[in-house]
């Protein structure tokens, strides 16, 4: 792959393979290392990539894999976080933007539901991938996506629900 | 909330993006990585008289390197009292801390032996022997230890004999060396003592390897039993994940059952990865495997 090709690549994909990994970790600073994990290693491959969106987005799921695995921990959330009285970053320059409270539970509810769901929900409410650009990425049948997102929905619904009506 | 407020607020965290910044730093920092593989052009320029710099340029640095090389050829042959001495102990020093931690016990003692042959050859220098003597008898008292922080029990077991061989002839060499008596009974006392650590590690260790801790059949049993409990999930996957499983789960009993955990543990991962990229119920018996260190937790008895 060229440059060029690789900056269009990249042009089109960071935003994307950021926001995935920043609702799955939670810090910023972490998101960055491993977006940042993700473009080198596909930079750095010797192989022909028939996908490179999905090779990219598989990249980015093993990296969050092993950083949990490494790390041991398991995804939780702010405010266990702060019940266990650690210090909670400010929100920082890493992301552009800073999240209302309304949307800050909504990132919390994502992390607390089951990876699969979440994984499937920033594909496709938040990055626009389509259903078929998912399977390729989890090696699924269509049919099978479309159900996950309906539970994933669903679930992700009532997680919010249950979370407010505390 | 309803589902349509839902999509709503799902659709401002798109909104979230990295800093700019950031961004355009990571590409140039990512497309330089291949550009340092690159061979660069060489430049020609015209030499004119400049051959004699260029001469100069040589001269000085290898006349550093002929200076490094011969002080290093003359502080190997070097023994306690001469100047070089502490040249050849640094270069010890510096092979031990390049060492991998599997080798690190082995090399430690091959230091140890090559100073104990300095020690027979040296006399009199009786501030130095002593100092020399501590740091031998420091180094034996290090090598059980390092031994057991090796965390592959199988490379710690293969290292582990090669240290109880090189141990053998460690007692005769103190016998030959010009210490005092006192100094030979003490430092033949460390060799004994770190012979026997040795040999109780070499024990423990073939013993532990020899018997896979129980939890290891049983989740093996759960895996089973949650795949005959699915069996209409199952119907989703493909042929071939489908015999990958049961092929897995066949050779990780055989390997259990032989005693052979370390191998039994990847299998029974490879099954984890199966179930993670087919994102079944998670009340599945996922194993937590972390390789060795679940072995270092168990007792020698495989409990």
């Amino acid at each position: 792959m060229t440059e060029q090709e690789f900056t269009a690549l990249y042009q089109k994909n960071l935003d994307k393979v950021f926001r995935f990994i920043y609702f799955k970790v939670d810090s910023p600073e972490t998101a960055q290392d491993l977006t940042s994990q993700v473009f080198l290693k596909f930079w750095q491959n010797n192989q022909p990539v028939k996908n490179p969106q999905a090779f990219l987005f598989q990249t980015a799921r093993n990296q969050v894999i092993d950083f949990y695995r490494q790390k041991d921990k398991t995804p939780v959330s702010l405010e266990e976080l702060q019940e266990q009285g650690q210090e909670i970053p400010q929100p920082s320059f890493a992301v552009q933007i800073e999240l209302s409270f309304e949307l800050e539970n909504l990132k919390k509810a994502l992390r607390r539901i089951k990876n699969e769901y979440s994984e499937v929900i920033i594909w496709y409410y938040l990055d626009d991938l389509s259903v078929k650009e998912i399977a390729e990425i989890l090696n699924k049948r269509e049919n099978n996506v479309r159900v996950l997102l309906h539970r994933a929905l669903e679930t992700l619904k009532k997680e919010v629900n249950e979370k407010n009506s505390v | 909330m309803t589902e349509k407020e839902l999509l709503e607020q799902l659709n401002q965290l798109k909104e979230v993006k990295p800093n700019q910044a950031w961004g355009s730093w990571l590409l140039s920092h990512i497309l330089s990585q291949k550009s340092t593989v690159l061979t660069p052009q060489p430049q020609v320029k015209w030499a004119g008289f400049s051959f004699l710099k260029h001469y100069q340029k040589v001269l000085i640095p290898a006349f550093c390197v002929f200076l490094f090389v011969s002080s290093l050829a003359l502080a190997q042959n070097s023994l306690p009292g001469n100047p070089f001495y502490s040249l050849k102990t640094l270069t010890q020093n510096v092979r031990l801390a390049l060492a991998p931690q599997s080798e690190k016990p082995v090399v430690r003692l091959e230091i140890a032996q090559a100073r104990l042959e300095d020690l027979k050859k040296t006399k009199d220098q009786e501030e130095k022997v002593a100092s020399l003597t501590q740091t031998i008898k420091k180094d034996l008292n290090t090598i059980p230890q390092e031994l057991k922080n090796i965390p592959q029990k199988q490379v710690a077991l293969k290292t582990s004999q090669r240290v109880q061989e090189k141990t053998q002839n460690l007692t005769k060499l103190v016998e030959e060396t010009n210490l005092k008596p006192a100094q030979k009974e003490e430092l033949t006392n460390t060799v004994a003592e770190t012979q026997n650590q040795v040999l109780a590690l070499i024990s423990e260790t073939t013993e532990e390897l020899n018997q896979c801790p129980n939890y290891l059949q049983n989740k093996l049993n759960d895996l089973q039993n949650y795949f005959v409990n699915q069996a209409q999930e199952l119907t989703q996957w493909s042929a071939e994940d489908l015999t990958k499983v049961k092929m897995s789960l066949s050779e990780a009993t055989n390997l259990v059952k032989a005693g052979n955990c370390l191998e039994a543990i990847e299998k029974i991962e490879s099954i984890n990865q199966l179930l993670q990229i087919h994102s079944l119920d998670t009340s599945s018996p996922q194993l937590e495997v972390q390789g060795v260190q679940v072995e270092t937790s168990t007792s020698s008895t495989g409990e």
